[in-house]
């Protein structure tokens, strides 16, 4: 399957990349680990693909002044998994950037690319011949949905290891455009909508991301249901940040992925665990309040229920980990 | 190790394996020809239509199309079984499955090509399709086939004994539907062709035909082309470079290989296909969904009395190898215990998908699965130990099964042993922590069958070897290695009985023009088989050097022993090992290493009588007398081994079946379902391991494959579409969460085998399903009846067992209730029930380009 | 569209080639310099068979923009090598079974060259993950877990000799 005909922009500036997004449509290509196999499926189809692997001053992790941290969107998973800074100060993030796929793929796959991550459908990653024979859908073509039909909107689901991760951090993203520079919590970025499902517009790019210094120190769980071992994304995930003083719960925060057309940060949460001593019943109650905020639908392997057992399950586990470990 | 031998039995490294380390060999992908184009197949995007009309021009006029073939230009049917002429390589009328082939497009280059097929127009009347085999096999009309009445491609019903008074008297009786679901070979290597011709010099017409093709069997293809092209087999030339893995999914014509010639022919340059991923997934061949309805009686002290099959095989849109597979079903319930009566009821039906057709293992698999954990359910009822319930039923060889099955080396009860030893099964066997377990499962395979798809007194292998002067041996054998190290073991049984090294062997294989006939590498067979023919080959060389050099050395040619790269007289001191003779003989031998030079050199210094002679002595002695040495050996199934007189009886029997006993290690998760197999103990009876490092490895290979379909591959089906037609969906298992695999070589030294050999690369994988099913029943007390086994199905099966809320987690589990997909979604449109397409949907934008006002 | 002119650094020399810029680096290697040793066996970016290092990582060139190479040092399987013998992790792979078929092989090649130069003396748990990028059909994989300690004892015993 070769790649759709388009021509390649390779800016070294941030500021010659900002000038081509206005003067062209295109699509941004980092890793990709997700856009090139999209594009094989002819799921995009761009007259413009804009590199930024060359773009000076967007990969690295670094402290500044005030305690909080920055990490270039175009810094490697595998650069997060392994930083020291991050593993000490904020493991949920490193947890769960260590889960992404398989190790190759995170040594291409970048940050900003995870946060990017178009959602996934079954009945949507797949070649143009196999939508064509099956009817198009509401994400791609079409105006119809597989996975609810009837429906009009487009469910398909987040699939990024990171996001939650960073939700529960509270990380806020830079995102550059034609006209500057703006910022916006992570929380914001996502639509809820399984189409248009991240806030950039066509002329934008996500730069970098932030970690506040109020979320350093927090214990750090991140559990992941898939098939296999490597390689697969996630059915379900789920990420815990948690803090604790005098074997009480002091402060959580529970993000969810896989399940919905977001990462979602479970709401609640924090006032239902905090000032609370942690055990058994405590963490199954978080799963059942967990389990009610994911929404899976058929949009990937494994049934909706069992996906939605398994939040409840991993949240447990992971609550328990987290205040344990 | 023995030291009978100085090649066989020692590990070797594979004669080709540094061509596959540095990247330096060539699979059909790899190669290229000056002119070359590029062909890209149409798939249909329908379940079962008619071809009302295809036009071609839009597409013809692309820059850089060179021409488009349809089914009008190779309009022969053909298919791998003389019974199942039923494929086409390109649609002429009817297309019966998502993906089947319609048109090609033969471009300068990839991207031009898929462009191109944008632009062939296409006129469908849709047909109601049929997805379930239960419910095509009540069809009425519109069936796949005309001459297929009721989908059903074929069934057998055999009575061996009488099951049912058995049945009725025994002691224990267990009965339960099993269902496996379907599972492809996924081989890292995507088919690929590539045909060329060379213009007749006579007729200045296309004339012999040259195809590169990712094959097992490139004999089949050649027989194949011949057949759709109408051209002479002698005119046609396939070569099989090196091949990336099959596992029975390149052992039959796959449509790309006829379209790539037909295409060759019509664009008058050479043409080469490679399909993607998703293509090899259409292509398929795979083993089909299998439902399994099983009754087996024992008496009181844990002997099988009767059992009783009832199999259904969800085939796909054509025939393939169906015929053998489902015949494989029911054969194979014996020949590994002692059943004394057997029914079975098996109907292979076709519905409009992939074809399915031979998978490693091929057609035992899933009955294996059923049975063994049947069996472990049995033992249970009984109190009796699973290792010992097996035992109770061994055969007693040599002996020729009810159904007809002669078995003569039987290592089974060696294979149960070591197992059970090794794995410490007495001590752990139910007293492993709560959610932990050890389940035990035996298979069987055949070496090679008895008789071949077409039936002929042909013998199934031959083989060439010649010597020449430069004192090389080349052994040319059609056999088809496709990683399974079938040059390695041709190379090493020919320099075991020359008594040569094997940096002496050349292998030449798999090539029509160079090699005798060899059917194929399928069923197991090549090792015995081709294995054979070597020996008898080489044997025939050895016996013209032997005549020379025992002339020489002036004694009778049975008392010479060939070793090491000599040829030393029985019983003399300075025998092999004897690094003086050795040397002062090499040098008197070789001048330079000029052989030439040698012989004449050897001609005015030899006087008297030698003890020993070097290879190269020996070789020029004979040459000088015989010319250049060339020896033929050929292999037939002896008639005792062809089976029984019954309808079917054709398939199953095999000149010798090897034998496998395993137990597997696991834990469930008992929140999540998720079963993790930590180790298997694996015993094969390979009746001798030529070479120990391959048979090992196809040992591991076999259990992990077999572990990749109880745990996690399945394809995945909504009304017809393919939900996973990639490998990052079918989820072949990665290295982490593969389990350690011990392999255990047991030996039974078969009498017709070559020194003794038998199977090694599929009859383990049988065992493993089953194995693991019943060590998830000693971890957690569930008996699970559909494969594989993935989390939500387990975690299902432990909440119905402890009554609790049912969470409806699994998809029909019966095929006759309605498969929930139907209900919220999925391609619903085939039925004509779905939502409207949108306006831009291609199929309408042809519908209205037809002519329609839609 | 219009060919560009490139010039790609592969396992040491310098190519220049005219390629689309929509053309992938799996596909020039193979199709523009001849370098068959990587392969193709997904187009999902899921088996790993394409792997090469991009400046010493390993990336799958399947899921790389030839154009987006440039300026990189690229290597392949056929640079694995060294001074036309068989370096010890391919000679390893060989004698101990590690390839059956052959066909993942080169991308396995890349990935244990590399973690033996990140990790000289990795544990049985370091190689699986590590491996673990690639998929395999024939082996199970256990093979090649020999194989690797075996070619980390031959380098061990050659600098052993060589000191």
């Amino acid at each position: 399957m070769s790649l759709p005909q388009f021509r390649l922009l390779r800016p070294t500036t941030l500021e010659e990349a900002a000038g081509l997004l206005g003067k062209h449509t295109v699509r941004v290509l980092a890793g990709g680990t997700d856009l090139i196999p999209s594009m094989r499926q002819k799921l995009f189809e761009p007259e413009y693909v804009m590199d930024i692997r060359r773009l000076a001053g967007l990969k690295g992790i670094s402290t500044l002044p005030d305690n909080s941290v920055e990490i270039g969107a175009l810094t490697p998973l595998s650069d997060i998994e392994r930083s020291p800074l991050l593993r000490q100060h904020y493991p949920v993030l490193t947890e769960a950037a260590a889960t992404v796929a398989s190790p190759v793929l995170r040594n291409m796959g970048t940050l900003g690319g995870n946060i990017c991550l178009d959602t996934r459908c079954l009945w949507y990653n797949q070649s143009l011949t196999w939508r064509k024979a099956c009817g198009f859908c509401i994400k791609k073509d079409g105006d119809l949905c597989h996975v609810a039909p009837g429906g009009t909107k487009c469910w398909a689901a987040f699939s990024g290891d990171t996001p939650p991760a960073l939700l529960c951090l509270g990380a806020e993203v830079e995102i550059v455009g034609p006209a500057g520079k703006r910022r916006v919590a992570l929380s914001e970025f996502y639509t809820g909508l399984g189409d248009n499902y991240r806030r950039l517009e066509q002329n934008e790019i996500l730069t970098r991301v932030f970690l506040p210094a109020s979320s350093a120190g927090y214990r750090g769980i991140y559990r992941k249901l898939r098939i296999r071992g490597s390689i697969d994304y996630p059915l379900a995930g789920v990420a815990v940040a948690l803090k604790r003083s005098n074997g009480q719960v002091a402060d959580v925060r529970l993000a969810l992925t896989a399940v919905n057309p977001a990462p979602v940060l479970v709401k609640g949460a924090t006032q239902f665990l905090s000032g609370k001593p942690m055990n058994e019943e405590l963490a199954q109650a978080t799963g059942e309040l967990a389990a009610k905020a994911a929404k899976p639908l058929t949009t990937s392997a494994l049934t909706p229920e069992y996906r939605r057992e398994m939040i409840r399950v991993l949240t447990k586990r992971a609550i328990l980990a987290a205040f344990e470990n | 190790m023995s030291n009978e031998f100085s090649i066989i039995g020692k590990p070797t490294a594979m004669v080709d394996a540094a061509e596959k380390t540095t990247g330096a060999g060539k699979y059909a992908d790899d190669l290229s020809l000056p002119g070359m184009l590029v062909g890209k197949i149409l798939h249909s995007p329908y379940p079962h239509a008619c071809i009302k009309r295809i036009d071609t021009s839009r597409a013809e006029q692309l820059d850089g199309v060179v021409t488009v073939v349809t089914g009008q230009d190779a309009p022969n049917p053909y298919g791998i079984l003389p019974v199942g002429h039923d494929e086409h390589a390109l649609a002429t009328d009817k297309v019966r499955y998502v993906g089947d082939n319609v048109a090609c497009v033969v471009a300068v280059n990839e991207a031009t090509a898929e462009r191109a097929l944008e632009l062939v127009d296409v006129e469908y009347e849709v047909l109601p399709a049929y997805f379930d085999p239960e419910d095509s096999m009540k069809a009425e009309s519109n069936f796949l086939h005309d001459n297929k009445p009721h989908n059903i491609e074929k069934d057998y019903h055999h009575v061996f004994g009488d099951p049912e008074k058995a049945l009725a008297e025994a002691a224990y009786v267990a009965e339960a539907r099993y269902i496996a679901n379907e599972v492809t070979h996924a081989a890292m290597e995507p088919h690929s062709t590539l045909a060329s011709f060379e213009i007749d010099p006579h007729t200045g017409k296309p004339g012999r035909l040259t195809v590169w093709s990712s094959t097992q069997v490139p004999y089949y293809l050649q027989h194949k082309l011949s057949l759709v092209l109408e051209m002479p087999m002698a005119q046609i030339r396939v070569i099989k470079p090196l091949v990336g893995g099959g596992f029975g999914g390149k052992s039959e014509v796959i449509p790309l290989e006829i379209t790539a010639a037909v295409a060759a022919r019509k664009a008058r340059a050479p043409v080469k296909i490679t399909y993607t991923r998703e293509e090899v997934f259409w292509a398929h061949r795979g083993r089909p969904r299998t439902i399994i309805d099983l009754k087996t009686g024992s008496d009181k002290d844990g002997r099988i009395t009767a059992v009783k099959a009832r199999v259904v095989q969800d085939g796909g849109a054509y025939c393939s190898y169906g015929v053998v597979t489902i015949l494989y079903s029911g054969a194979l319930l014996g020949a590994l215990y002692d059943i004394p009566n057997i029914q079975y009821d098996g109907y292979r039906v076709l519905t409009n998908k992939p074809v399915c057709g031979a998978m490693r293992g091929h057609g035992t698999v899933n009955v294996r699965f059923a049975f063994e954990s049947q069996l472990d359910e049995l033992a249970q009822k009984l109190g009796l130990d699973p290792a010992e319930m097996r035992r109770r039923n061994l055969l007693k060889p040599p002996c020729i099964t009810i159904n007809g099955l002669r078995v003569q080396s039987y290592g089974l009860p060696e294979c149960i042993e070591q197992v059970v030893t090794r794995s410490k099964w007495n001590d752990r066997k139910g007293k492993l922590p709560k959610g932990r377990g050890l389940g035990i499962a035996c298979s069987h395979y055949v070496s090679g069958a008895a008789n071949s798809i077409i039936r002929s007194d042909m013998p199934h292998s031959t083989v060439n070897i010649k010597i020449d002067r430069d004192g090389g041996v080349v052994v040319y054998t059609g056999a088809s290695d496709i990683g399974q190290g079938s040059d390695t073991m041709v190379a090493q049984i020919a320099s075991e009985t020359l008594g040569c090294s094997l940096n002496r062997v050349k292998v030449v294989a798999a090539d029509t023009d160079l090699t005798p006939i060899d059917i194929g590498s399928y069923s197991s067979r090549v090792t015995f088989m081709n294995g054979n023919a070597t020996l008898r080959a080489a044997g025939e060389v050895k016996q013209q050097i032997a005549a020379a050099a025992a002339k020489k050395m002036n004694c009778g040619s049975d008392d010479l022993i060939f070793r090491d790269d000599h040829v030393v007289r029985r019983g003399l001191a300075n025998a092999p090992g004897d690094q003086g003779a050795i040397s002062e003989a090499s040098v008197s031998g070789r001048v330079e290493g000029q052989i030439l030079r040698g012989s004449l050199q050897q001609k005015r210094k030899d006087e008297g009588p030698k003890n020993t002679l070097s290879f190269e002595e020996a070789v020029v002695a004979a040459i000088d007398f015989h010319g250049a040495l060339s020896g033929t050996g050929s292999y037939a199934p002896p008639l005792e081994a062809r089976g029984g007189k019954h309808k079917g009886a054709g398939v199953g029997p095999s000149p010798a079946y090897s034998y496998s006993a395993q137990v597997a290690e696991v834990s469930v998760d008992e929140e999540t379902g998720e079963v993790t197999v930590h180790k298997v103990w694996a015993a094969h009876d390979c009746g001798r391991a030529l070479n120990p490092t391959s048979v090992e490895g196809q040992i591991i290979g076999s259990v992990w494959m077999g572990m990749g379909q109880a745990l996690t591959e399945e394809m995945v089906w909504k009304d017809g579409m393919l939900m996973n037609p990639g490998l990052l969906e079918y989820r072949s298992p990665s290295s982490v969460e593969s389990p350690e695999v011990e392999p255990i070589i047991v030996e039974s030294i078969d009498p017709e085998g070559p020194f003794g050999a038998k199977e090694a690369s599929e009859g383990s994988l049988a065992a493993t399903i089953p194995a693991i099913s019943n060590a998830i029943y000693d971890a957690v007390g569930i008996r699970l009846h559909e494969s594989p086994f993935t989390p939500e199905r387990v975690l299902a099966a432990l909440r119905d067992k402890r009554s609790q809320k049912k969470i409806d987690m699994t998809e029909g589990i019966d095929p006759t209730a309605p498969v929930r997909f139907r209900e919220h979604g999925g391609s619903l449109w085939f039925k004509g029930k779905g939502p409207e397409r949108h306006p831009l949907d291609p199929s309408r934008r042809e519908a209205a380009e037809a002519g329609g006002d839609d | 569209m219009k060919k560009e002119l490139i010039e790609l650094k592969v396992n040491g020399r310098c190519y220049e080639t005219g390629i689309e810029p929509s053309k992938l680096l799996l596909d020039a290697l193979r199709q523009d310099l001849q370098l068959t040793g990587s392969k193709r066996g997904c187009d999902d970016s899921s088996c790993g068979a394409c792997t090469v290092l991009i400046d010493g990582t390993p990336m799958l060139s399947c899921t790389l923009l030839a154009a987006s190479c440039e300026g990189q040092e690229i290597t392949t399987v056929e640079g694995v090598s060294e001074h036309g013998s068989l370096a010890a992790i391919q000679k390893a792979y060989g004698d101990w079974g590690g390839a059956q078929c052959g066909y993942c092989t080169p991308g396995f090649m890349m990935t244990v060259k590399h973690l033996l130069r990140e990790n000289p003396e990795p544990t049985e748990d370091d190689i699986r993950r590590a491996l673990s990028s690639n998929l395999c059909r024939c082996t199970g994989y256990t093979q090649m877990y020999q194989a690797i300690k075996a070619a980390v004892e031959a380098e061990q015993k050659g600098m052993a000799a060589a000191k």
